[in-house]
């Protein structure tokens, strides 16, 4: 492939072996997918075409099944173009209901430990983040031994609402730069800027230093070594305890192409070079992705290790309600 | 979804010409999307959240096309590589008086190879 040339076309990838991935069947499967549509609950995993659905849905190795509930519906008022959830500037209004079946929903499935994202809701005063935080206070009081992880947007840089969230009795604040810096503005939505993202993370670890973040970067979209470990290094600036490194996968063709398969070995590389920085903990994979199921189970334990040493439970003095 | 055919001319960013016959009432984001040759992308969908689909039109025909939204506008402000002449595809509906239409697909737009070489 010819460098520098203005005219070249990126050539087409071929999947390489390591990314097929199977067809997802099976009971647990069926049974969560059920129990969604019957509660109108949305998951990114199926919004977002991810390939882990068969996997995380089905339990894996630890019998223990997960997905990843997406808040405030299934239309995102931005156009990343990486991700193939609906894009519409006026979605519906939030469901008030919601709060309520997905702390329903979640403490029937008998999971240990969550994830909830939600989609950007710029048409929302306030971004969405008190339907958020309700909804982590309803979960925390009906089922409080549950961890829970929250993925949230930038909330266009409004601290209020992040700290709303960030207050609201969770376990790990996630919020992901996605790339890094200089290729930001080219694949994420023009209103998220990675100064930005920075920015939300440093602000739940200044109001709240006991809250694990979290981030994550996909890689394969164009980005040099140098830039992803600025990148990495701008997250340890900002004491972000968790990094996730993932390929991108183009989910549809109206997305932009990849630009480059990393190697299974070269993501192995970035997990040392994230061990090195001083993460408390590195998944790095092609297939990972900021919910991966490998990253709670040992979030989990250190979680847990936490409560022990501070003889408290999780969350409980948190709750408003 | 037979009905009036209209021509149209896409060049693509290595400067190739295809030429493609479309129904009346399909936007270029529609028509790109049922022709594999031809590489738009619309990261929203045609809901005015981004410039994915930024085309630079023949000035002939920009002339014919309807003026576009201030939400088309802002979105187009954003775009890279930006012309006189440029519109978003997913606005752009075909109609019998734009048939012969030439769009360009820019090539500036969003080439992250030419931020330079890459390490490895």
């Amino acid at each position: 492939m010819e460098e520098n040339e203005p005219n070249a076309k990126i050539p087409y990838q071929r999947l390489p072996e390591w990314l097929k991935t199977k067809v997802p069947v099976g009971a647990n499967y069926a049974r969560i997918k059920s129990d969604l549509r019957g509660l109108n609950l949305h998951t990114v995993c199926e919004e977002a075409r991810c390939p882990n659905i068969g996997d995380c849905w089905g339990g894996g190795e630890h019998k223990t099944a997960t997905a990843t509930i997406m808040l405030m519906g299934n239309e995102c008022t931005r156009g990343c173009r990486f991700c193939s959830v609906k894009t519409n500037r006026t979605p519906k209004p939030l469901d008030s209901n919601e709060p309520e079946n997905v702390a329903v929903a979640i403490s029937k499935w008998g999971l240990d430990y969550v994830v909830l994202t939600s989609v950007d809701r710029d048409d929302i005063p306030d971004g969405g983040s008190e339907h958020f935080a309700k909804t982590i206070r309803l979960l925390k009081k009906k089922a409080p031994h549950i961890l829970v992880e929250c993925l949230t947007g930038d909330f266009r840089g409004d601290l209020d609402c992040v700290a709303r969230v960030a207050n609201s009795g969770l376990d790990v604040y996630a919020h992901n730069i996605e790339t890094v810096e200089s290729l930001t503005p080219y694949v994420r939505d023009h209103r998220a800027t990675f100064r930005q993202s920075l920015k939300v993370l440093e602000h739940v670890k200044k109001i709240k230093p006991s809250l694990i973040t979290k981030s994550s970067i996909m890689l394969g979209v164009g980005e040099t070594d140098q830039e992803v470990m600025d990148a990495m290094k701008e997250l340890r600036k900002i004491e972000v305890e968790c990094v996730t490194l993932g390929q991108y996968m183009r989910p549809t063709k109206r997305h932009m192409k990849v630009y480059e398969y990393v190697t299974p070995e070269k993501f192995e590389y970035w997990k040392k070079v994230g061990d090195d920085l001083g993460f408390l903990y590195t998944a790095s994979g092609p297939l990972v992705r900021s919910s991966y199921k490998a990253g709670e189970f040992f979030i989990s334990s250190v979680l847990r290790k936490r409560q022990q040493e501070l003889g408290v439970g999780s969350g409980i003095s948190e709750i408003r309600e | 979804m037979r009905g009036v055919r209209v021509t149209i001319n896409f060049i693509t960013p290595e400067g190739d010409k295809k030429t493609i016959i479309a129904n009346k009432g399909e936007s270029i984001m529609d028509i790109s999307h049922t022709h594999d040759d031809i590489e738009l992308e619309c990261a929203c969908e045609g809901s005015l959240a981004c410039s994915t689909c930024h085309v630079i039109v023949d000035p002939e025909y920009y002339k014919k096309l309807e003026e576009p939204t201030d939400e088309e506008n802002d979105m187009l402000d954003l775009a890279f590589g930006l012309t006189e002449t440029s519109r978003l595809g997913c606005q752009i509906v075909m109609e019998k008086d734009l048939d012969g239409i030439t769009v360009t697909l820019p090539s500036a737009t969003r080439n992250v190879q030419l931020k330079g070489s890459k390490l490895s």
